[in-house]
């Protein structure tokens, strides 16, 4: 016996202790309707039961717009000193951990970008478990519950089951020692999506779906909104901007979100295009979630939290590609 | 690392030593970086840096002189758009940033005792010509060495005085081909009228043991892999540079992919063999 359960009628007490570890945010209704991660604070009521946010957590470690580099003419370029402040960010939904994991192998792995790593480290998270609505698609979440977040609340009727899975997590779970009651730690939860399982195989495979005629329909219907990738919570592809000052001296060099369905990511100088038309740009967004290319070659980056097929304003789902070779496998 | 400094994230203060123009839109540039250590600027021929203009942003050149050129390097650039139009505005002693070198380069090492074509469209000379000079460094490792270099007009031929040098070389052969000829004999060079394609079937150049490298826009891969293959050189033998929209030039970006490949750090050169079932890479 551990003491382990946090009563519903805790939380209150909860978010305070939590409160004394860093700036704490999490997911709340905002005046517009939209559930968001947000700063937490008397008066502001912490989400814990909701379907998704519409922006992933992801701009808590690649803000929509970044200053990369600061230039001055006396001493040239040079990296921002990042001055993080320590975060706790709880109520992350399994799927959004595993976002969070995936953005840690391509910025912390073979290539250390240091601006992430800083936020990173400044980053303490707090999953929760989440009930699956007909946007998700998710496999099994064992892994995230496990190893993909400090500490995870796991939700039965009556209280939060948690789990420290790391020494920062361990930390937190000690001073909320006095607010638990003791109970029996669970196992993980395991879940299986019959979705995500189609989705393993087929990246396995290397499945392009070359033949298949949705690629048209979807050129035909893409608005090139940007939606689907603004919102996903594993899109990080970026453009870089350069800024002069008006004294002519000083620059700053911006990193802001990009969007491989806009016209001009492939395009290079002279107006030559390598992806000019929208199948191209949706071929190379499936090439990116499903199959991945570079050092993220053979992982699947889509973590199936449904974002993007809620987002589409004309209802684009690339689920229908492998839905549609799964129809075609039946007699 | 130089100076404590991620030479791949911030670019390091170079200095322009040399500019010379080499045609109405094209200069070449010769930088230095401005390190205590006065270490040389290795790179492979093939590789390219990112050099930024402060206030403009940052372009990625491929490196186009030969490599060890005491402790220098030179790209040659064209002037396209915003970046390189504020490059153009720049002159000895003014200062750039410069990260790299990126990507992997020829492998050199893998073509000992093989005979080695070049081809090279427009602006693709810039990374082979580093290659030719590298490979005439290590002259006695290799066979036949031919350069086929294709422009526009006359007008358009880079390098002219050097082609001129390498012209009177018994080591190597250099053909030359553009598309309009306006005068007969562009600075004194022998020079024939055609496409690439036509110039390749025209002249005499080993075809038993070659490697094939070509460097020019999308449209001459169309038409020339396909000769090149006819002539035997196998897929496995054909190396190409390609060009895509970069920015951070390390694999981050994500606007550089050709099928699971990154252009940026899995190339800028292929194997052709490496290409051809990806829709889009040529
Ligand atoms: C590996 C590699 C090697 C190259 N080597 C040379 C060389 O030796 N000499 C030379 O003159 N040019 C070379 N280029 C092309 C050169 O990078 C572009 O001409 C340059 O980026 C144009 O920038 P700009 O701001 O002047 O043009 P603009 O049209 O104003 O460009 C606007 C923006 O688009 C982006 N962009 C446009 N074209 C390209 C492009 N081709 N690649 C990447 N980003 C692009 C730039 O980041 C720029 O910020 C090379 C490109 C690559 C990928
Ligand atoms: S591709 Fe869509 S469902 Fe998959 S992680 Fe991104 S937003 Fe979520
Ligand atoms: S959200 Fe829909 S319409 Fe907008 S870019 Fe994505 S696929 Fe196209």
């Amino acid at each position: 016996m551990t003491r382990n359960l946090l009563k519903h009628d805790s939380i209150a007490d909860f978010l305070e202790i939590l409160a004394t570890f860093g700036e704490l945010h999490g997911p709340v209704l905002t005046d517009v309707g939209v559930s968001a991660f947000r700063p937490l604070g008397p008066g502001i009521d912490l989400l814990l039961d909701y379907s998704r946010t519409l922006v992933p957590p992801k701009k808590y470690l690649l803000p929509p717009r970044d200053t990369v580099l600061f230039f001055a003419t006396d001493e040239g370029y040079r990296q921002p000193a990042a001055a993080v402040p320590e975060t706790i960010l709880v109520g992350l939904h399994p799927c959004d951990l595993q976002g969070i994991a995936y953005l840690d192998k391509v910025f912390m792995r073979d290539r250390i970008d240091p601006l992430y790593r800083a936020r990173r480290t400044a980053l303490t998270l707090i999953g929760l478990s989440c009930e699956p609505d007909e946007y998700c698609f998710c496999g099994d979440l064992s892994a995230t519950e496990t190893h993909g977040c400090d500490l995870f609340m796991r939700r039965s009727p009556c209280e939060f089951h948690l789990r420290s899975n790391t020494p920062k997590g361990k930390a937190i779970l000690d001073r909320l020692t006095p607010i638990l009651a003791e109970g029996e730690p669970l196992p993980a939860d395991s879940r299986t999506c019959d979705m995500a399982a189609a989705i393993q195989q087929a990246s396995v495979r290397g499945e392009t779906f070359e033949k298949s005629a949705l690629w048209d329909e979807f050129a035909g219907r893409c608005l090139s909104c940007g939606a689907c990738s603004l919102c996903c919570p594993t899109c990080y592809c970026f453009d870089i901007r350069e800024y002069g000052a008006l004294d002519g001296e000083t620059t700053m060099r911006l990193r802001e979100w990009d969007n491989c369905l806009f016209k001009d990511h492939g395009e290079v100088a002279g107006g030559f295009n390598f992806r000019k038309s929208r199948q191209e740009r949706f071929h190379y967004r499936y090439q990116h979630k499903y199959l991945g290319f570079g050092p993220t070659r053979g992982i699947v980056s889509c973590v199936g939290c449904g974002r993007c097929r809620v987002v589409c304003p004309v209802g684009i789902d690339l689920l229908e590609l492998f839905k549609e070779s799964e129809d075609e496998k039946r007699p | 690392m130089r100076n404590g400094r991620d030479m791949t994230m911030v670019p390091l203060p170079a200095t322009i030593i040399g500019r010379k123009e080499l045609s109405a839109d094209t200069t070449l540039y010769r930088l230095t970086l401005e390190s205590s250590e006065k270490d040389r600027f290795d790179f492979n021929p093939g590789q390219f840096v990112q050099l930024s203009v402060p206030s403009g942003g940052e372009v990625p050149l491929s490196l186009a002189g030969p490599p060890l050129l005491h402790y220098s390097f030179e790209l040659c650039v064209r002037r396209v758009g915003h970046v390189t139009d504020m490059l153009h505005h720049l002159l000895p002693p003014n200062r750039v940033g410069v990260r790299g070198p990126f990507g992997n380069g020829f492998p050199l090492s893998e073509w000992t005792g093989r005979n080695i074509l070049l081809i090279a469209g427009g602006l693709g000379i810039a990374p082979l010509r580093s290659l030719l000079y590298a490979l005439l460094m290590r002259r006695g490792e290799f066979g036949e060495i031919t350069l086929m270099y294709g422009a526009r007009e006359p007008s358009a031929i880079l390098f002219k005085e050097e082609l001129a040098e390498l012209s009177g070389r018994r080591d190597m052969h250099l053909f030359l081909t553009v598309d309009f000829a306006t005068e007969q004999s562009p600075g004194g060079l022998a020079c024939n009228t055609g496409l690439l394609p036509t110039l390749l079937r025209g002249v005499n150049f080993s075809t038993t043991g070659t490697v094939a490298a070509v460097c020019g826009p999308p449209a001459l891969y169309r038409c020339l892999l396909e000769e090149l293959q006819g002539f035997g050189i196998t897929a496995e033998h054909i190396y190409l540079s390609l060009e895509r929209r970069m920015k951070c030039g390390v694999g981050l970006c994500c606007h550089c992919a050709v099928g699971d490949l990154f252009c940026c750090s899995d190339g800028p050169v292929f194997r052709y063999s490496q290409l051809k079932g990806i829709s889009g890479a040529i």
